[in-house]
């Protein structure tokens, strides 16, 4: 019966019309001091401080400049990725293939730059090459998302195997490749303006993030597919191009992270991404981009990334003991994300 | 701008057929600059078909389409876009989560400039929108976010969309409006009235709905079709809605089947439905049915029959009034409460609603109630075999192979299984069934009605809606006429046999 029950309850042709009205009614009717693009940031900002205030109660070294800049460090790989990530789910997608696509874009690098098992050293034409592969691996699955209509949830699947695949090919059987150029090794941690280079890097990634779906067409593009794609297709929109374009960027988005990290680490593995997606996915969901597509964006995703990577190092400097982190940190997940998902919860219902 | 003489769009002699259907059939017509003309007819009238014509979603058979005097032929809606043809759907496209600018800007917008460069040109964009929305006439902001705005609101920029024609068209604009007024509240609606009077002189308009008094007090023409042909086109000087709704209906094709004899009516009802609202669908809705009874529900589209018994069925929320079921009233009332309290619910939408096309017509038929398939929590092979073949033999499935999945049958022959999971229920009370015969032919339709009358008269209650008032006429004890969410009428065939169909068209608009 269930089955039945589920299809009266989403599918009611006019019965959407109908309920549009009462939820626009319902819209004017509730009046927020905040514009509505600032109400679900705010929120977490508060949120955010309020762990941050906790935290720093619990371990006073929390709130020290060395942790902050610690924090801004490690965010940075996972808001590099989350950003690509966004666009994707924007459009009403979903991208996995993030860890795999850093394994092969950061092997790429390593082994083309100074390294310990190598002597090839392309320079600049090391993060080209590695950032082309990244890109390629994203426009190869916009194409089989686009083209095949196959569904992104199993393309970036595989796209994050075969990367991982390109990945341990490239490693081979060799010695571990570390960096050998220190002043390349050191370069994410390293201040300017006080603050680390990784951070730099991650800021100038999510503004322009941000700037691409508020000004450029594919931004609104996207925003557009992901809100209804077959209104999109009838309006004569590239649909297709902006598919392929969003996985794209993702990829590159996500070679970038893995250079980042390859950096950060020291040396080259295929692992290098390894339990990202964790942190990116939950972080863009928890933020408020709605996993339907259209609604959501950069700054709700970057607080999210924020809040799970605060958490994870005021965990940590809480003491509490490592074999507990990983549960923990999963039922604070899950606690967010239902703290979160509650309030959409019957908007959900009735909308999708 | 084209010459004042030449008409805006001709049409000559079109047709389209759907298989062996003549959806539209040798319709020509003429507007001139300034007409606003009503389009009219009965469901499956042809209306539909024509409109997708003209918005190049569908491309005819035969015959010629002129645009401002040159000939068209549309290979898709972007075509029909760029000769000037602006649709206003029954169904809203808008982007909700984009500003009212970019969802009226989003196809006329030339490429110059930052555009060029893929860039979003904010200030252009909001400006062009807003001189739009200056012309119309309509105070939105350009900025705001469509989400954000009533249903009134979006259905405007609807409206601003449609007249945002391609810059590059030199001709005069078609603004096709298709029953935008359906689903509007009556103050709501006199403000689209006013607007659609103010398009005028823009250009000219195709105005389409089911309620006469409104074609007849904006539009300056009106176009009647009937089986696809147009049959009557006539100024709305002096026209009358009674001459309207007899131009609709075609007395001589419907001969008036005579209603079968009743059984008495016992003492209680088996459902009872009182007071029932839900604001913008159906208004202090009161009926009641009892086993062995066949009630019809009748009403055009958006008047509500639909949501009303879906509401019965507990399958939509309902805001205030009273069911009961056997004399006892429901609560926190949910499908699953209604099913186990004997209530079956055909739905109009089959493939999506009715029925899992991945399973084998089998357990599609055992899905409900597995009666003597089910041991504890399993099916038995053996006998939901034999309860499925039973079910295909009595209602003749075709092909007779009950494994198949049910997707790969045809719809009159799904529309039998989805029966058979409800009529395979011990304890069936009431049976609803929203436009069961949609799609059928005459062999199927004739069993899916039989199968039904046989429900009747071992006691189940029957609310019907069908797809014409002849169906209602044929099956129904009683005729329930909705008009805008509110009962419109109310006829007991028992004692009334000689019912004319025009009143009851007459009571639908």
């Amino acid at each position: 019966m269930s089955s039945s029950a589920g299809g009266t309850d989403d599918r009611g042709r006019d019965r959407g019309k109908v309920l549009s009205t009462a939820k626009a009614s319902q819209a004017i009717g509730k009046r927020s001091l905040l514009p509505r693009d600032w109400k679900g940031p705010s929120t977490w900002i508060a949120a955010i401080a309020f762990i941050i205030i906790v935290f720093s109660i619990i371990n006073p070294r929390f709130a020290s400049v060395e942790n902050l800049r610690n924090v801004l460090e490690q965010a940075s790989v996972p808001l590099i990725i989350v950003i690509g990530t966004t666009l994707v789910i924007l459009m009403g997608s979903i991208d996995l293939s993030a860890q795999g696509v850093m394994g092969a874009a950061g092997m790429a690098w390593i082994l083309l730059s100074p390294n310990s098992r190598e002597a090839i050293d392309l320079g600049i034409w090391a993060w080209v090459i590695a950032l082309g592969l990244g890109l390629s691996l994203g426009l190869l699955t916009g194409v089989i998302y686009a083209q095949l209509k196959v569904p992104s949830f199993v393309v970036t699947l595989g796209t994050w195997y075969v990367g991982l695949g390109l990945g341990t090919l490239l490693y081979g059987d060799g010695l571990l490749p570390s960096l050998t150029n220190q002043h390349l090794a050191s370069w994410p941690t390293r201040l300017t303006l006080g603050l680390p280079n990784a951070f730099w890097l991650a800021v100038v990634v999510v503004v322009g993030g941000g700037l691409l779906i508020q000004y450029t067409h594919l931004g609104r593009g996207i925003l557009a597919v992901g809100n209804n794609e077959s209104i999109a297709r009838s309006s004569g929109m590239p649909v297709n191009r902006i598919k392929v374009s969003a996985f794209a960027l993702a990829g590159l988005l996500s070679g970038l992270a893995g250079i980042l990290a390859t950096m950060q680490i020291g040396s080259g593995s295929p692992d290098i991404g390894s339990g990202q997606l964790f942190t990116v996915i939950p972080a863009a969901v928890i933020g408020g981009t709605a996993l339907s597509g259209g609604e959501g964006g950069v700054v709700r995703s970057t607080l999210g990334v924020f809040l799970l990577i605060i958490l994870n190092n005021g965990l940590i400097l809480s003491g509490v003991d490592p074999n507990y982190q990983s549960g923990v940190f999963g039922a604070l997940l899950v606690i967010a994300i239902v703290a979160v998902a509650w309030p959409q919860r019957d908007r959900l219902k009735v909308a999708k | 701008m084209t010459p004042e003489n030449v008409p805006v769009l001709k049409l000559s002699k079109i047709s389209r057929s759907f298989g062996n259907v003549k959806a539209v059939n040798a319709v020509s017509l003429e507007i001139k600059k300034g007409e606003v003309v009503g389009l009219v007819g009965e469901n499956g009238a042809g209306k539909s078909t024509l409109l997708k014509i003209l918005a190049g979603m569908v491309q005819p058979d035969e015959g010629e389409i002129e645009i401002n005097g040159a000939k068209a032929s549309f290979r898709g809606p972007s075509d029909a876009f760029k000769a000037g043809v602006g649709v206003v759907h029954q169904e809203q496209s808008l982007f909700l989560n984009l500003t009212v600018a970019e969802n009226i800007e989003q196809r006329s917008s030339p490429r110059v400039g930052l555009s060029r460069l893929g860039l979003q040109d904010w200030s252009r964009v909001n400006r062009e929108a807003a001189e739009v929305l200056d012309k119309i006439g309509v105070k939105l902001s350009p900025k705001a976010r469509v989400g954000d705005l009533s249903f009134l609101d979006r259905q405007m920029v609807e409206i601003a969309r449609a007249v945002c024609i391609d810059p590059n068209t030199t001709g005069t604009p078609l603004i096709i409006l298709d029953e935008p007024t359906s689903v509007l509240e009556q103050a709501e609606t006199a403000v689209l009235e006013r607007e659609i009077r103010n398009l005028r002189t823009l250009g000219c308009v195709i105005f389409v709905s089911h309620r006469l008094d409104e074609i007849l007090r904006i539009c300056d023409r009106v176009v009647v079709m009937r089986s696809g042909r147009l049959v009557s086109d006539q100024s709305t000087q002096g026209l009358t809605k009674e001459a309207l709704f007899n131009a609709m209906v075609d007395e001589a094709s419907h001969t008036v089947p005579q209603p079968r004899t009743r059984p008495s009516r016992q003492a209680k009802a088996a459902i009872e439905v009182r007071d029932l609202t839900r604001r913008g669908a159906f208004r202090n809705m009161s009926l009641s049915v009892y086993p062995g009874q066949i009630v019809a529900l009748v009403g055009a589209n958006g008047s509500g029959c639909g949501e009303l018994m879906r509401a019965i069925f507990g399958a939509e929320t309902f805001e205030s009034g009273s069911i009961e079921v056997n004399g006892r009233r429901v609560a926190r009332w949910s499908v699953r409460r209604a099913v186990s309290a004997g209530l079956a619910y055909v739905p109009a939408e089959r493939k999506v609603e009715g029925m899992i096309g991945g399973f084998s017509a089998a357990r599609n038929i055992a899905l409900t109630h597995p009666g003597e398939a089910a041991a504890g929590p399993f099916l038995k092979p053996r006998g939901l075999a034999s309860i499925a073949q039973s079910w295909f033999s009595r209602l003749d499935v075709k092909p007779n192979d009950i494994r198949r999945p049910l997707a790969q049958f045809s719809g009159g022959n799904q529309q039998k299984v989805v029966l058979a999971k409800w009529l395979n229920s011990s304890n069936l009370k009431v049976l609803m069934l929203d436009h069961p015969l949609r799609g059928l032919d005459v062999g199927a339709s004739q069993i899916v009605n039989s199968q039904v009358r046989r429900a009747s008269e071992t006691g189940t209650a029957v609310l019907l809606i069908p797809d014409t008032i002849e169906e209602a006429i044929e099956m129904a004890d009683e005729i329930l006429v909705m008009r805008d969410g509110e009962l419109s009428a109310r006829h007991d065939l028992t004692s009334n046999s000689d019912l004319a169909l025009h009143d009851i068209v007459a009571e639908m608009v």
